[in-house]
């Protein structure tokens, strides 16, 4: 087993069982519900339908489309770098923040960042980073990654940021979220206007108007990129839509299915620095393609359509095995069902394939994804990878064919099961129940066995057959 | 220059263009109908929009009566330095004034760190999801972000009934290549991060105001 998947299961053994844990994560995620959003939806499917044929476009013509986003970029004066991994995207951004001399920078929030390890590439140069997202903000303090795709804070209660924000922050007394909120804002305020760089993600690239889209509820983003001297926008190649008006949609599914808004505060089309006839605006527009994996997820015509995703969060909110065992147990930028789906082809089957076992297979990220992605369809399809990649333990290999084999034959199965009963009953009868030569360990070790049945189906479909 | 040095580019698309020489086979397995329901009357559904998102909306009968709407907002706001976006309809309607207030005007940069509110004018409202959408050349890029109020002021002509509309509007105005910056508003800033309570004001403004006048003069 890998290291990731060891702490995987340390870490979900002890969250399942943190009781507080389960009651904010299961407060929070409900709350996420859809029904805003949707009552303002005539039919919400066929919106499903026109953003997964929105995005197919977009990733079916890629090549076509990010050239000619690049192309209106530099036309406005911005500048477009393409990075195949996180090692180019980081000395990209590095170089210009040293170059230009930047003390501080404003980010807000960007899973790209996170996925490449931005911020402590920055610290080391001497850059002061403010993570500007009030919940990135949170987690920031606190020297952790962030919980959930989009409320990174979502497992602390405000009694739990109430004492970090008294401890690092001025002005702090009680714990009402409004008086928390104002600590920030006056905090983070003083970084707005002294930053030289801001940073930010995109939620969608427009390649017809050549612009970039970003989405907030804060308006961190915008004060961040309008106030300071570079804008730099870090984002993945997979970001791109063919047309404007393909936002008039995006851009509600992505309110509705993220928080449940029908729109979110802030959508912001940026598409280059300030123009010469504008009177503020950044100096400097930087777009930062980030590769990384991507191009090989779109040459798996079976899994391509998993770049559709929007990184809207639902499928994370509806997800029992995220709602039970939190977003830090997976130690991954990208948590839950499409974290589980992704991060193998990201980080590595071998250490990430572990993933996805962790799924009920239930189908509700399927279901609930407002791009269509068959998630628990492409979590099986990692296992069947796992498997064909000789990734799989050599107990479970034998298992299975063991197993195949006892399928083919009426009779090798009744014997087969037979036997297993017996040697099952036998071994609980000396106390092996829970023990680590129980084979149904897993199960057992915290829960009692079920009774044993005393006859086989096969066994009691025969007598009940006889006696009529 | 940038291009030559950036060795990954030609690398990626190389990546991209191989893979997809198998084409993606899309699945037809969805109903393709009206997907928003449709809006009899904007100007109604904008104010219930508005109600819903926080924004609070004046509709008044006309300019004049807008200009006299906005001096009342203002007396509602700390004394401080106001903000106003330098078009001739915003000069004729401050010079009425009698705030006594500094007037920074946006040709003379953006708002100061201290502005108590922005003044400006809207590139369209947008009545489905109760928008605004305002652009660079409203009033600049930080016009409608920095200050604690931001007051916008409009006629009801400006009104697209859903965003479909709005994008056809910016589209055919070259308001998207004209500005560097465009941005669709939907209520005053705000944050659910701290247990999903929402609190107004998180980084941009406090208040929104929508001063909505029926007729264009």
């Amino acid at each position: 087993m890998s290291e990731a998947a060891q702490e995987f299961l340390r870490q979900a053994v002890r969250k399942s069982a943190d009781l507080t844990h389960q009651q904010i994560i299961r407060r929070a995620t409900q709350q996420s519900g859809q029904r805003p959003g949707k009552a303002s939806f005539h039919d919400w499917e066929a919106a499903r339908q026109r953003c997964y044929e929105i995005k197919s476009e977009a990733l079916g013509h890629l090549d076509h489309y990010l050239l000619e986003f690049e192309r209106k970029i530099q036309e406005r004066g911005g500048q477009v770098f393409w990075a195949e991994n996180a090692e180019e995207a980081r000395r990209y951004i590095t170089g210009i923040a040293e170059a230009r001399g930047v003390h501080v920078v404003t980010k807000s929030k960007s899973m790209v960042a996170e996925e490449i390890q931005l911020t402590p590439a920055l610290e080391k140069i001497g850059i002061k980073v403010f993570e500007t997202d009030l919940g990135e903000f949170i987690v920031q303090l606190r020297h952790e990654p962030p919980y959930h795709l989009v409320t990174p804070a979502m497992h602390l209660t405000r009694t739990d940021i109430a004492a970090l924000f008294k401890e690092k922050l001025e002005g702090v007394d009680g714990d009402d979220p409004e008086q928390l909120v104002a600590a920030a804002r006056r905090a983070l305020r003083r970084a707005f206007f002294s930053s030289e760089m801001s940073i930010t993600g995109a939620n969608f690239l427009v390649a017809d108007a050549g612009m970039v889209a970003i989405t907030t509820n804060e308006g961190n983003a915008e004060l961040g990129m309008n106030l300071s001297k570079i804008h730099l926008v870090l984002t993945g190649i997979e970001k791109i839509v063919p047309h404007l008006d393909d936002l008039a949609i995006l851009w509600p599914v992505l309110a509705t299915a993220g928080t449940g808004q029908p729109v979110t505060c802030y959508n912001t089309l940026v598409g280059g620095p300030r123009a010469p006839h504008e009177t503020d605006g950044p100096d400097e527009f930087h777009v930062v393609l980030l590769d990384n994996g991507r191009s090989e997820l779109l040459a798996d015509v079976e899994q391509r359509e998993v770049l559709n995703c929007i990184r809207c969060g639902a499928c994370l909110n509806v997800c029992p095995i995220f709602r039970t065992v939190g977003g830090h147990t997976y130690g991954t930028t990208y948590q839950g069902p499409i974290g589980s789906v992704l991060t193998p082809h990201l980080r590595g089957l071998h250490e990430f394939q572990h993933l996805s076992y962790a799924s009920s297979l239930c189908g509700a990220c399927t279901d609930v994804c407002p791009v269509k992605i068959g998630l628990h369809h492409h979590l099986l399809h990692n296992r069947r990878n796992a498997v064909s990649a000789g990734e799989r333990p050599w107990s479970e290999r034998i298992g299975f064919k063991v197993w195949r084999w006892a399928m083919m034959g009426s009779r090798r199965f009744a014997l087969l099961s037979r036997l297993a009963l017996s040697a099952l009953r036998l071994m609980y009868r000396c106390g092996a129940e829970g023990t680590r030569l129980d084979p149904l360990r897993a199960w057992t070790k915290a829960r009692a066995a079920p009774d044993i049945p005393k006859h086989s189906f096969r066994h009691m479909w025969r007598r009940e057959s006889a006696e009529k | 220059m940038q291009r030559n040095e950036n060795l990954g580019r030609e690398r990626i698309l190389t990546r991209i263009r191989s893979a997809l020489v198998s084409p993606t086979r899309l699945r037809n397995a969805g109903p393709s109908g009206q997907i928003f329901a449709s809006i009899a009357d904007p100007l109604e559904r904008f104010r219930k929009e508005c109600a819903a998102n926080s924004t609070e909306c004046l509709v008044t009968a006309d300019i004049a009566a807008s200009t006299a709407a906005v001096s009342e907002i203002l007396e509602s706001i700390p004394l401080g330095e106001i903000f106003l976006q330098d078009a001739p309809l915003l000069r004729r309607a401050a010079a009425g004034w009698t705030t006594g207030r500094d007037i920074r005007w946006s040709s003379e940069g953006r708002p100061n760190e201290a502005t108590k509110a922005t003044i400006t004018l809207a590139e369209s409202l947008v009545a489905a999801t109760g928008s605004v959408f305002v652009s660079a050349g409203c009033g600049g890029r930080g016009a409608s972000i920095v200050a604690p109020v931001h007051i916008v002021v409009a006629t009801v002509t400006q009104l697209a009934a859903d965003l479909a509309t709005a994008f056809e509007w910016l589209r055919a105005r070259g308001t998207t290549t004209r500005n560097s910056m465009v941005s669709l508003i939907t209520g005053p800033s705000r944050t659910g991060d701290i247990e999903k309570i929402i609190v107004l004001g998180a980084h941009g403004p406090q208040r929104l105001v929508v001063v909505l006048a029926l007729h264009d003069e």
